[in-house]
């Protein structure tokens, strides 16, 4: 297959806008965890969450340009990811075919359920009416590709909390194909009512901040943000001249068919996903340096992304953590954030902190690394999965 | 037409290498489900929404299942039953549909019950059941199927987006099956949102309104599902090539299949079938003219929204018609618009657009 390389990224989370200010807190140990400011539901101050600090009219006022969004949460969490992505390189270099691969599981949600019984009342109209479609994932998806001029290839991909590494593993495809000359993929989601009080229906949200991989842990924080990678392959690194930040050397995806919302207490789905990655970029388990966990912190994924750890790693598990603890779990966002916290980590040669551990999951006994550590990083592989029984790895490989 | 438009279009030729269509199976407004096609009369709609003849789901699950299951969700999950039994194989290597609105069923119960009960105590199923990759999980589960699985939302190119997906792993032999489809359903509630973004048509009078142009389409509801292969076999239908266009400008829908049909080396006259998605609805009829304008004498001509209604992944019917055609070598009598003078069925051109924004053109070959 041929080569996947990335040369830009942007991110935007709970620790705040860019990715210098993610590795400054990721370094230091510092989450982005607390109470919500900007989220309407009485549930706002009873659990942690992983909120973007800037209220949507902050957010609009830090970016440069904005003619082509609606007044919208998602969009402009979207458009700062993206605009950062394309930092010191030419947005749209002539004739290239460039294009977008989405990912959210509400599309715009947020900006639309405070008005919704308005929204359903017939008689009730406005002379512009274009903010309904917001409920449509495809909305602001298109509104980002026209922004960014990602146009010749638009899509949106929604696999609950897997969204984002699918859409990275499509638009690695896309260019493989040789459909694209390059792609930006990633996914954006943004705290709404609707998912807070969703996961809170399944009893899957800590009063406190959550602790992976902990015996003692007691389930999941929501959180929001967007992250976005540029792809490019080999033959337009040619003619961009751009400097790859890093390989995307391998990705599966496999869903094991279990239980709608659980996964199989051995993860099975978890251990195929990761196991078909690496056979993919054709290396073994002993060369991956270090995990990025998808360790949501509830009872089951924990449990079972351990098991498939241990299977696949036997004795010698790599270092590894899960960042759901600075960011909350972002969902459709979050395969392309913990990308980006995986390409600082080859960048840097340096792995981030797990927080909140004491005590190690019975069954395997798996402990997370807990401190900031400057080492030899080559392979990353990082996981995330969703409901459904969808897995998804991506491994991350340094660029020399 | 300006240069970035024939630069798109030029990008945009010859997304796949070939793949086969081994079996199909439609639920929609029409009784497109017992027979498995539609050589018989059809049903006489009115009104402005068009909505599914339901099967009959005792036929598949118990009273306690159905009761767990909201409608999209039984009606996708039959459809995709009953193409994976007509294929003879409940292990497909991959799943894969598209979807513009998955369950608003769910999503609007949940929506209300958040309202209603003030965030107190919920029933997650509504919210589960929203997730638009819930039905995949749910297929997965029915079959014990451990495979790739993805989900495409994005509108008018959900169904096409997943159709190339699986395509592209076909082509690089990663999978040699895959089951794709796409479901979609209308809700009252919705059909409000969507009319006031001028999705339907204003007046409706007597059965004939469907064939008249005015500005707005009329609502509709599907499910689809396909069973590809990478080998030929008894599949009666190639998709030979698929090109999508997003937005794309006056001439480039045309331009587009100009240079689809020259990489096949075919001229217009050997289309024998055109399928089109055009729906009267005023404001973006003028590219389905064009195309018609362009076709030859021989081509038969057939339109299958004044059956279904619009949605997002409505190509899906005329995706599912050109199989079953294929397999009968028959045309379906109540589609036909335009009789050409050709006796073949060889090569197909399925031409449709959602709303001017996604354009998507199938080229199919009959094996």
């Amino acid at each position: 297959m041929p080569s996947v390389f990335i040369t830009g990224m942007g991110i935007v989370s709970a620790l705040g806008n860019g990715t210098a200010i993610q590795r400054e807190k990721l370094a230091a140990g510092v989450s982005g965890l607390g109470p919500a400011a900007f989220l309407n539901s009485i549930h706002k101050t009873e659990f942690p969450f992983g909120e973007v600090p800037f209220s949507t009219e902050e957010l609009f006022s830090r970016l440069a340009e904005y003619s082509k969004l609606q007044q919208s949460r998602l969009q402009a969490l979207g458009a700062l990811a993206l605009e950062e992505c394309f930092t010191g390189l030419e947005q749209k270099p002539a004739g290239i075919r460039q294009g977008l691969i989405n990912a959210t599981t509400v599309g715009g949600m947020t900006d639309i359920e405070d008005r919704y019984f308005e929204l359903i009342k017939p008689e009730q109209m406005e002379p512009d009416m274009s903010w309904a479609a917001g409920l449509d994932c495809a909305t602001g998806t298109e509104h980002l590709a026209r922004q960014f001029d990602l146009t010749d290839f638009v899509t949106t991909i929604s696999t609950a909390c897997s969204s984002s590494a699918n859409a990275i593993q499509f638009g690695a495809r896309l260019l493989q194909q040789g459909v694209l000359d390059r792609v930006v993929c990633g996914g954006v989601d943004s705290l709404t009512r609707f998912t807070v009080n969703g996961f809170n229906s399944l009893k899957n949200l800590d009063r406190n901040a959550c602790k992976p991989f902990d015996a003692n842990r007691n389930g999941l924080n929501l959180g929001e943000g967007a992250a976005y990678l540029l792809l490019e392959s080999e033959r337009t690194l040619e003619k961009t001249g751009n400097k790859p930040l890093a390989i995307l050397s391998g990705y599966a995806n496999f869903n094991e068919a279990f239980h709608p919302t659980a996964p199989s207490p051995e993860g099975l789905g978890a251990y195929e996903a990761m196991k078909r990655t690496l056979e993919k970029a054709g290396i073994s388990p002993a060369s991956v340096s270090y995990i990025n966990a998808h360790g949501t912190a509830t009872l089951n994924n924990d449990e079972a992304e351990s098991m498939a750890i241990h299977r696949l790693f036997g004795k010698t598990v790599p270092p590894f953590a899960s960042t759901k603890v600075y960011t909350g779990h972002t969902l459709a966002a979050s395969g392309a954030i913990e990308a980006v916290f995986s390409l600082l980590s080859l960048q840097h040669q340096e792995i981030y902190p797990a927080l909140n551990f004491e005590t190690p999951i019975e069954a395997t006994g798996l402990i997370p690394c807990q401190t900031y550590r400057q080492m030899q990083v080559e392979h990353i592989l990082s996981n995330s999965f969703g409901f459904g029984g969808n897995n998804a790895s991506l491994l991350f490989s340094k660029y020399d | 037409m300006d240069l970035a438009e024939i630069m798109q279009v030029y990008f945009s030729a010859s997304m796949i290498k070939p793949i086969f269509i081994r079996t199909a199976r439609a639920v929609c407004a029409q009784d497109s489900f017992s027979s498995n096609d539609l050589l018989q009369p059809v049903r006489t709609l009115s009104g402005n929404r068009f909505t599914y003849l339901e099967p009959n789901y005792q036929d598949y699950f118990t009273i306690m299942q159905l009761r767990r299951m909201s409608r999209i969700t039984r009606l996708g999950l039959v459809t995709a039953i009953e193409c994976l039994r007509d294929a003879g194989d409940t292990q497909p290597e991959a799943i894969i549909t598209g979807t513009g609105k998955g369950s608003l069923t769910d999503t609007e119960k949940f929506i209300h019950s958040v309202r209603e009960f003030a965030e107190g105590t919920l029933n997650p199923s509504p919210f589960i059941q929203s997730t638009y990759n819930s039905l995949n999980g749910l297929i997965g589960l029915h079959h014990q199927i451990n495979s790739y699985n993805s989900t495409y939302v994005h509108s008018g190119f959900s169904l096409e987006h997943a159709l190339l997906d699986a395509a592209f792993q076909l082509n690089e032999q990663s999978i040699q099956t895959a089951l794709v489809g796409s479901f979609e359903e209308m809700t009252p509630e919705h059909y409000i949102i969507k009319e006031k973004l001028d999705f339907w048509k204003k007046e409706i009078d007597g059965p004939d309104a469907i064939m008249k142009s005015s500005p707005g389409a009329i609502s509709g509801e599907g499910s689809f599902f396909f069973f590809l292969d990478y080998q030929q076999g008894a599949a009666p239908l190639q998709l030979v090539d698929l090109t999508l266009l997003f937005e794309p400008g006056e001439g480039a829908v045309l331009h587009a299949m100009d240079s689809m049909l020259e990489q096949h080396g075919l001229g217009w006259d050997q289309l024998d079938v055109y399928l089109s998605g055009r729906n009267q609805d005023s404001r973006y009829e003028h590219y389905y003219e064009k195309v018609e304008q362009r076709l030859s004498a021989t081509t038969h001509q057939l339109h299958f929204k004044h059956l279904s209604g619009e949605f997002d992944t409505a190509a899906g019917f005329g995706l599912w018609s050109a199989v079953r055609m294929a397999e009968k070598n028959q045309l379906f009598p109540s589609m036909i618009r335009k009789q050409g003078s050709t006796q073949s069925m060889d090569y197909m051109l399925l031409y449709n657009q959602y709303y001017g924004k996604q354009h998507s053109i199938y080229l199919l070959k009959k094996t």
